[in-house]
């Protein structure tokens, strides 16, 4: 009954206190696929994200009501850093929805237009004003914003006040962001104004409590993702003695803000209660003392047991390594292991791909009932008179019959694709917040075998990896002669990060598949995030070399390798190993799934 | 003597294309789509009084629709010069516009002009020609876009004076639009802003960044009676993308500059 009591209370006194509104709310996660274009096309910088902010205190004046039922203490506001930009995550300021989606695109504007923030006030201002020279557009909307927020800026303070010379101040400033030069002081602080961006939010100062056990880095069982928006954190110094003791007095209750000494890493079972911690918590402060506990040490190092491991195809297969120190190609060097998933599950396509695969699909299909003239035939639908006349006029006239037809003909491309995709463990680093780069990877070669397999183009999809030069992993997921299926499609599902990249490796057994492609055209298509490397000598040179060499190997044989590489160190060494024309870059990963295909299109020519 | 195409030059291109005319050396021109390449060769054309036998490639292109064939007419088969024949033949510019989407083996065809011999042997006829000394060969395409199977080969690209073009600065494509379009300075001035703003969104969101000829395009449609934000949008937006939260983003876009 208690309970209950509390509850109409607490939802009676927060409507009353309320001065959102619900209805005309609009959700940053539904806007960011505008905004972010938007964002750069101000003159953002295109390696920043767009984030939601979290609520922050601030200390003003709240009337009874608001006080009462404990809202306007916390709000979300704008701020960016080197990495984001934070908004807030939802909007629902003003009674108009569009005048919220507004808000958004100028708040976006903004940020693109100051990049860095000195003094709150002025630096706002004169961004505002900049902004607003220069974008004549904008000015019907900045004050449409402005009379809203000084409406509901009214509404909220009222008009007595101790602080209305600050509150005016405001006010003017937001009227006309080119005159006022200076804030006077107020005792109490100002509603928080929600056209402004604010600085970070306080970092304390880091104290470096990192250890060295970096081989435990990916020590938890089970992650639970804390969704929506990211967390203010910092470091705190934790190398005392006294790890794990709560010292408890309790007059002195630590409250949940100041400090909770969860010692994450030693924790074993308590997950569930963490991920509420999380939510409740402003500030989360880690610190790195990675003795994880026994049960959750993995080392990456060690192969799956035989039990949980991919079947292995045949004893392997011995391929050289080219060794520049020595300027020869050492053989036998590499023991390459064909690996099959056999115990993946058919599946059909995911439910997130399912419209862009379609969309893919139908577009490559065109391709496939692509028609062409065919010159010089022995008979078709139409004569080729300039093959007749040729032939007449040419001054070596030939007696015998000349083929003088030319006929449509559905245009068999005489094309192979082998994919190759880097199963490296660097590709098990998260991307975001719900997605890591095998995702990504998976993604991609998802949606390229569906694209492919609608034009009918021939094409393979392989994954490596490696542990030293006797264990080269080869993953087959699907190869020229089977069909793409459900069977293929589990394949590629069941792909897992592991190891290091040997790619000469993988390069020279792909060289070896395409080579059997009777086709004219072999292209050889690499999908990668970094350089190669492997635990022994292979890296740095060594490993740039010998790739150089599998790759100049396989051009000799008339395949053609292109680079597809989402690292952005990759301009340093791929010219290297590819040439120029040999590669593309990918800044926004997310865009890979859908960028394979475009760029295969291109590749072979025929997006022209 | 009048000059009817308006180019303005963004650097030394014109000394530098009059120098390789004096000399008769080929050149090849990269850059965007509709940053001015074609306009430029017509200027330069018509500054060195030549004429220009344009061509635009495509993969069906042969080297018999450059050289010429023979054809059928009322008095029986009869040889037809191909342009690249007739500019050899009567001194000129050869312009093949976007040559990489001719396929390489009909490019080959240039090599024996393009180097000192400036020569056309044309097999048909039998016909050995000398370029005439005011030929010139002239070769553009757009690095854009990144082609394995399409691209120029190396022995033909090493043949040719190149000239790399982009689009120009803001100051110098107002008056490009404004002299194109007609349209008023504060206009084109808008016009411009939103065209750079865009071009900030390629590689990202656009294949390809909005180029100086769609911006006329904007210029003229509003000209005519269209208001701006009409015109941005069927000159802009839709050519641009056919993705829909990018074509939203880029209307906000247009709403902040007009």
């Amino acid at each position: 009954m208690e309970e209950f009591i509390g509850d109409l209370w607490h939802r009676v006194v927060t409507r009353q206190a309320q001065t959102d509104y619900p209805d005309a709310q609009v959700e940053l996660a539904v806007l960011t696929p505008q905004l972010a274009p938007f964002y750069r096309a101000m003159g953002g910088s295109p390696g920043k994200v767009l984030e939601a902010s979290q609520p922050r205190a601030f200390n003003t004046q709240r009337r009874l009501v608001q006080r009462i039922a404990g809202t306007h203490r916390r709000f979300s506001v704008s701020w960016q850093d080197e990495r984001s930009v934070r908004l807030p995550p939802s909007l629902a300021l003003f009674p108009e929805r569009d005048i919220n989606e507004d808000l958004y695109f100028w708040l976006t504007a903004l940020a693109a237009k100051q990049s860095y923030l000195q003094h709150w006030f002025i630096d706002n201002l004169r961004a505002s004003y900049e902004l607003l020279a220069e974008k004549p557009g904008l000015k019907k909307t900045y004050n449409r914003l402005v009379s809203a927020v000084i409406n509901q800026r009214e509404l909220l303070t009222g008009s007595s006040g101790a602080d209305q010379e600050g509150e005016m101040a405001i006010r003017q400033a937001l009227r006309d962001p080119g005159c006022i030069q200076s804030l006077p002081r107020t005792k109490v602080g100002l509603l928080p104004v929600p056209l402004w961006l604010y600085p970070p939010p306080m970092q304390i100062v880091s104290i470096d409590s990192e250890d060295n056990l970096d081989e435990c880095e990916s020590g938890m069982a089970t992650v639970s993702q804390i969704y929506g928006s990211r967390k203010e954190a910092n470091r705190i110094d934790d190398s005392k003695e006294t790890d794990g003791l709560l010292i408890f007095q309790l007059e002195s209750l630590f409250s949940w803000t100041e400090q909770v000494e969860l010692d994450r890493c030693q924790d074993e079972d308590d997950e569930d209660n963490l991920a509420s911690a999380v939510e409740d918590l402003d500030i989360i402060s880690l610190s790195r003392q990675r003795r994880a506990g026994a049960a959750k040490v993995k080392f990456d190092l060690d192969l799956p047991s035989v039990h949980n491991d991919e079947l292995p195809v045949g004893d392997g297969i011995k391929l050289p390594e080219w060794n520049h120190q020595k300027s020869q190609l050492v053989k036998d060097f590499c023991l390459l292991q064909p690996m099959l998933a056999d115990d993946a599950v058919p599946v059909a396509i995911p439910e997130h791909l399912n419209r862009t695969a379609c969309h893919l699909k139908n577009r490559f299909a065109k391709l496939h009932l692509q028609r062409q003239w065919q010159y010089r035939q022995p008979y078709g639908e139409e004569l080729d008179l300039d093959a007749w006349l040729d032939n007449e006029t040419s001054p070596v006239c030939s007696q015998e019959e000349q083929p003088c037809f030319k006929a449509r003909t559905a245009n068999a491309r005489e094309l192979s694709c082998l994919l190759l995709a880097d199963l490296s463990m660097s590709t098990d680093s998260a991307l975001n917040a719900d997605q890591r780069v095998i995702d990504v990877i998976r993604d991609t070669l998802l949606l390229f075998a569906e694209a492919l397999s609608g034009s009918g183009d021939q094409f393979a999809i392989y994954g490596f990896s490696s542990v030293k030069n006797k264990q080269v992993r080869y993953n087959l997921l699907k190869n020229f002669s089977e069909t793409y299926s459900d069977q293929a499609r589990g394949r590629i599902i069941a792909i897992k990060p592991g190891f290091y990249t040997r790619m000469g490796a993988a390069i020279r057994q792909s060289t070896e598949i395409l080579k059997q492609q009777k086709s004219q055209q072999r292209l050889l298509l690499i999908v990668s995030d970094g350089k190669p490397n492997d635990i022994d000598h292979y890296e740095g040179r060594y490993g740039i070399e010998d790739t150089r060499h599998a790759i100049l190997d396989a051009k000799r044989q008339g395949i053609q390798p292109f680079c597809v590489t989402i690292d952005d160190k990759g301009n340093d060494y791929l010219p290297y190993l590819f040439g120029s024309q040999g590669y593309a870059l990918v800044n926004d990963v997310s865009r890979l799934p859908t960028l394979l295909p475009k760029l295969y299109l291109n590749l072979v020519g025929l997006n022209s | 003597m009048t000059i009817s195409n308006y180019y303005l030059p963004q650097g030394r291109e014109v000394e530098i294309f009059k120098g390789a005319a004096a000399n008769g050396l080929p050149v090849m021109i990269k850059g965007p789509t509709g940053c001015g390449k074609t306009r430029f060769v017509e200027y330069m054309a018509e500054r060195l009084g030549r004429k220009v036998y344009t061509i635009a490639c495509h993969d069906d292109l042969t080297a018999s629709d450059l050289v010429g064939r023979h054809l059928i007419g009322a008095e029986g088969t009869f040889w037809q010069d191909g342009p690249l024949t007739r500019a050899v033949r009567e001194g000129g510019i050869c312009y093949l516009d976007e040559v990489v989407e001719a396929r390489k083996d009909t490019t080959v065809v240039l090599h024996p002009l393009s180097d000192h011999r400036r020569i056309l042997p044309v097999e048909r006829t039998g016909e050995l020609l000398h370029a005439h000394p005011d030929f010139m060969l002239v070769i553009s395409y757009n690095p854009g876009y990144q082609n394995l199977m399409k691209g120029l080969k190396p022995s033909t690209r090493q043949r040719f004076v190149g000239l790399s073009f982009n689009y120009p600065d803001a100051d110098r494509e107002v008056l490009i639009v404004c002299q194109e379009s007609g349209a008023e300075k504060n206009v084109a001035q808008q016009l411009v802003a939103l065209g750079n703003d865009l071009r900030r969104m390629k590689d990202h969101d656009l294949e390809e960044a909005a180029s100086t000829r769609l911006l006329i395009y904007t210029a003229l449609m509003i000209n005519s009676g269209l208001t701006a934000k009409e015109a941005c949008s069927v000159c802009l937006v839709e050519p641009l993308t056919d993705d829909l939260a990018t074509q939203q983003a880029i209307g906000r876009l247009i709403d902040v500059h007009f």
